[in-house]
């Protein structure tokens, strides 16, 4: 695996070395409970609030407001269930966007099968969700509105501020999914009046199994977890403290080092771009500038997506693939269908996304792969006249 | 099983043998579609039954990719026979064993394809020739092509067959539209499921698109006749006009003697058509029009079982077949709805509904809705039940009376096709369910012959087929259309 080169970060990323190192006494020994009175756990639940301090920190929130749970998905069902179930019997209706991350989108389906009206709220061309939609289809019954932060397929940063204000305006919670943006887009919680926000630990180089949701002091929420009542009751289980340290040390130099970071991806990004512009009927989608900086989504005409996948990690390099094929058929992704895609288009995207690891001669012998496999498969294509 | 490909299908989608497409081709077929998501293309050149060159082109993911080469490079060079005979099974023995869970259908995609440029191919090759009777050519020793539908019948025709050492070609036709699922490689579909059973028994599987056949020669004449308010039996008309022909065409191709289908019958010298042994799965009535000439290449083998003995066979191999429910419907209205089909394709016009002296006694919205001898849907109320006795297109009446108004004692019939002489002829069958009935015959004009019935019987209308059998009820003289009934 030494020679492969990964770019494939949105799916998840590298643990970073520092990170293990924060993980390490917690993995292995004599260990504590949080919860226990003694020293060991005392040591544990030290461990435990400092990371709750430096992931709040990450987002400009207060640590009481940071609930971790066992990830992403964890986060997201906790709010979007959460949230619906602690509202009044009379609100029974659902704001959330077409371009979700399945998490969201299938909680939200959950609601809708337990008698919920979900409104679902269009894009544009580019991901963008359409604001004066979302405005308009907040009622006095809606118990909460949901947009992801930034896609988590094409890359799109939606404009998270002025659909909180537009929910704050009218008292209605508004959920964010920030998994794929934290670390690379500054989020400050003291400024978008969101009332959850999702995170998770192995999109910031921590581990994989770790997550947290910021929620807002003042907003209720029903757990989905029922037990011994840690996490102020909104979690219950006894606490993932290796997980949430390296969390912890993770949201740390996720803040510390984000304006390099970004700098880094975006300038191997647009290289990506330069160099995939050049090989004819590649098409990019999603927003050109309002994009998460280590995001490359691309529509490769005459080529599916599977095999173009599996062709290039047989050249050595991992990229992500826009679609599923499972038992017989392909599931087009929907967001790629909300956007206006095709059936055929959908089925041929893929999506490329580095890292901070990654290196310019990563990108350049990438692009060589890339176009010599886009080639082998148009040859072989009965979709594809080049 | 596992979820991750094995290096042979990492090696086929890197390294793909045999991509590409024939400029010229012998045939060419496509599978798949948009809502599949994977597409696959085969060019074929044959020559002599020989797959001298493969080709193929696939839109899909890696396991499609990797199918189409394993697929096209086994079989080039191979006999035609030999490539058809190609299963799922062999596919993925080629590709190191089974792909990952969810992927077979990409088996199913390749092959489809590939049998589609063979189709293309023999297609190609028989031109208009499918629509004319053709003499026998037969070359071949114990070679028969055996026509398989998917159901339990033809199955166990074709398994019997090769169990009794003859080699076997399998064939299905593409008749019509109408079969379930037949544009999607995912769905059901009667020809793949042919080709499944045909690939398990060992055997090769091909197919003949006979729409265009088909549609003339059967559909057409089923529409027209209600319209000219005959009744029309289409498997009469397709036993006359596709299916035996069709075969009888892919048996010379191939070089092979015979043909055969699962029909309950039997062949004897002459060649003459006799009973089965299972005389309530009789279809010598449906069989009359075969040519001679083919129906001395023809073999029967259900001619010699009983129904229940078909379907234990089928269990005992193992044929999926075998616990699909009978097929009673006509195959291109799966419905039933033959009215509703009928009038799809017709425009009908309302006209009076009359008795035998010409008293109008109700309307009816259009005489194909009619049939000799119906009694429902009349919308006239009488004291004693009403049947229709007569259509006249022209006139645009449905002539109604009696059930004693329905009975007929002379028939004549037209298009004879006779087995043996005339004069054996001593009872004739005039509905698919009935019984024969002692008669006399006697050769009228313009090739007509009229039966002279010895009791008067119900329900004969003008489109149906009359059929005389010998005096033992065993062996069909010969059979034709009735013209008309009691002039």
């Amino acid at each position: 695996m030494t020679d492969r080169v990964y770019l494939d970060n949105a799916a998840t990323t590298p643990l970073d070395p520092r990170v293990l190192e924060a993980m390490v006494p917690h993995l292995g020994g004599r260990r504590g409970n949080p919860s226990s009175l003694h020293a060991f756990g005392g040591s544990a639940r030290e461990r435990l609030e400092q990371a709750r301090e430096r992931v709040a920190s990450l987002i400009g929130a207060s640590p009481g407001e940071i609930v971790f749970t066992s990830g992403g998905t964890e986060s997201d069902d906790l709010a979007i269930l959460g949230l619906a179930r602690s509202a009044g019997s009379d609100q029974r209706h659902a704001v959330v966007s077409c371009v979700e991350h399945a998490a969201v989108r299938e909680a939200a389906k959950r609601l809708q099968s337990e008698g919920f009206e979900i409104s679902w709220v269009g894009v544009d061309e580019d991901g963008l969700v359409d604001t004066a939609q979302f405005a308009a289809s907040l009622r006095p019954d809606t118990a909460l509105a949901a947009v992801v932060w930034a896609n988590n397929e094409v890359g799109t940063v939606e404009p998270a501020l002025e659909l909180a204000d537009i929910c704050a305006e009218v008292s209605v919670p508004f959920h964010s999914d920030a998994v794929q943006a934290a670390g690379r887009v500054p989020i400050d919680v003291s400024e978008v009046p969101v009332s959850t926000l999702a995170l998770s630990g192995h999109k910031l180089y921590g581990p994989q199994g770790i997550g947290a949701l910021y929620v807002r002091e003042g907003v209720s929420l029903e757990p989905i977890v029922y037990g011994g009542g840690q996490e102020k009751g909104l979690r219950s289980g006894t606490e993932n403290v290796a997980g949430i340290a390296g969390l912890g040390e993770a949201a740390r130099l996720a803040g510390e080092e984000m304006d390099d970071r970004v700098a880094h991806e975006r300038a191997l990004r647009d290289r990506i771009m330069a160099g995939t512009a050049e090989i004819p009927d590649v098409s990019v989608n999603g927003h050109r500038e309002r994009r998460l900086s280590n995001n490359v989504h691309l529509t490769v005409a005459g080529a599916e997506a599977e095999s173009l996948v599996l062709y290039l990690d047989a050249l050595g390099y991992a990229i992500g693939s826009g679609s599923a094929c499972s038992s017989g058929g392909h599931k087009a992704s929907p967001v790629l269908l909300a956007m206006g895609l095709t059936e055929r288009e959908a089925f041929s995207v893929v999506r490329i996304t580095v890292g901070k690891d990654n290196t310019a001669e990563d990108v350049d012998g990438f692009l060589e792969a890339f176009s010599t496999a886009v080639a082998q498969l148009r040859e072989i294509s009965p979709l594809y006249a080049g | 099983m596992s979820d991750r490909y094995r290096q042979q299908v990492v090696d086929h989608l890197v390294r793909p043998r045999n991509a590409g497409e024939i400029a010229d081709p012998s045939g060419g077929g496509e599978s798949g579609d948009a809502a599949c998501g994977d597409v696959a293309c085969f060019t074929v050149g044959i020559s002599d039954n020989v797959l001298e060159r493969v080709r193929y082109k696939v839109y899909g993911c890696a396991a499609c990719i990797a199918a189409g080469s394993a697929l096209a490079e086994s079989v080039e060079g191979k006999h035609l026979l030999d490539a058809a005979r190609v299963s799922k099974t062999d596919l993925e023995d080629a590709l190191g064993g089974p792909l990952p869970a969810g992927k077979e259908h990409a088996l199913t995609l390749v092959l489809d394809a590939m049998h589609k440029a063979f189709e293309d191919h023999w297609n190609r090759t028989a031109g208009e020739m499918l629509i004319d009777s053709r003499g026998d050519r037969a070359t071949g020793g114990r070679s028969v092509v055996a026509a398989m539908s998917g159901g339990v019948d033809s199955a166990v025709t074709a398994l019997l067959l090769k169990e009794a050492g003859y080699e076997v070609a399998t064939v299905t036709f593409r008749l019509h539209d109408g079969e379930r699922g037949s544009r999607s490689c995912c769905s059901p579909d009667t020809v793949l499921f042919a080709r499944d059973t045909a690939h398990k028994m060992g055997l090769p599987h091909f197919t003949l698109n006979l729409k265009e056949l088909f549609d003339r020669r059967v559909m057409q004449d089923f529409v027209g006749s209600y319209s000219e308010g005959k009744t029309p039996n289409p498997c009469v008309a397709c036993n006359a006009h596709v299916k035996f022909h069709a075969s009888s065409f892919l048996a010379d191709e191939l070089g092979f003697r015979h043909v055969a289908t699962g029909h309950y019958a039997r062949v004897e010298e002459g060649p003459t058509l006799a009973r089965p042994v299972d005389e309530s799965k009789d279809q010598t009535y449906v069989l009359w029009p075969v040519p001679r000439d083919l129906l001395s290449r023809t073999i029967f083998p259900l001619g010699e079982y009983r129904k229940t003995e078909v379907r234990a066979i089928a269990e005992e191999r193992g044929l999926a077949v075998a616990y699909t429910p009978e097929s009673q419907d006509i195959c291109f209205i799966p419905d039933g709805d033959y009215r509703g089909f009928v009038r799809k394709k017709v425009a009908a016009e309302a006209g009076d509904v009359v008795d035998r002296e010409g008293q109008v006694l109700g309307r009816h919205a259009g005489v194909v809705d009619f049939t000799v001898g119906q009694r429902r849907g009349i919308g006239v109320s009488a004291p004693t039940p009403l049947y229709v006795t007569e259509v006249r297109p022209r006139s645009g009446q449905v002539v109604v009376g009696r059930k004693h108004e329905l009975e007929v004692r002379e028939v004549e019939v037209r298009d004879l096709n006779w087995f043996l002489d005339p004069e054996e002829a001593a009872c004739v069958q005039v509905r698919y369910n009935g019984s024969p009935v002692p008669c006399t015959v006697e050769e009228g004009d313009e090739g007509r012959w009229v039966a002279y019935l010895d009791e008067p019987v119900i329900g004969v209308a003008p489109g149906q087929s009359a059929v005389f059998y010998t005096e033992d009820e065993e062996r069909v003289v010969g059979g034709g259309v009735v013209a008309r009934r009691d002039p």
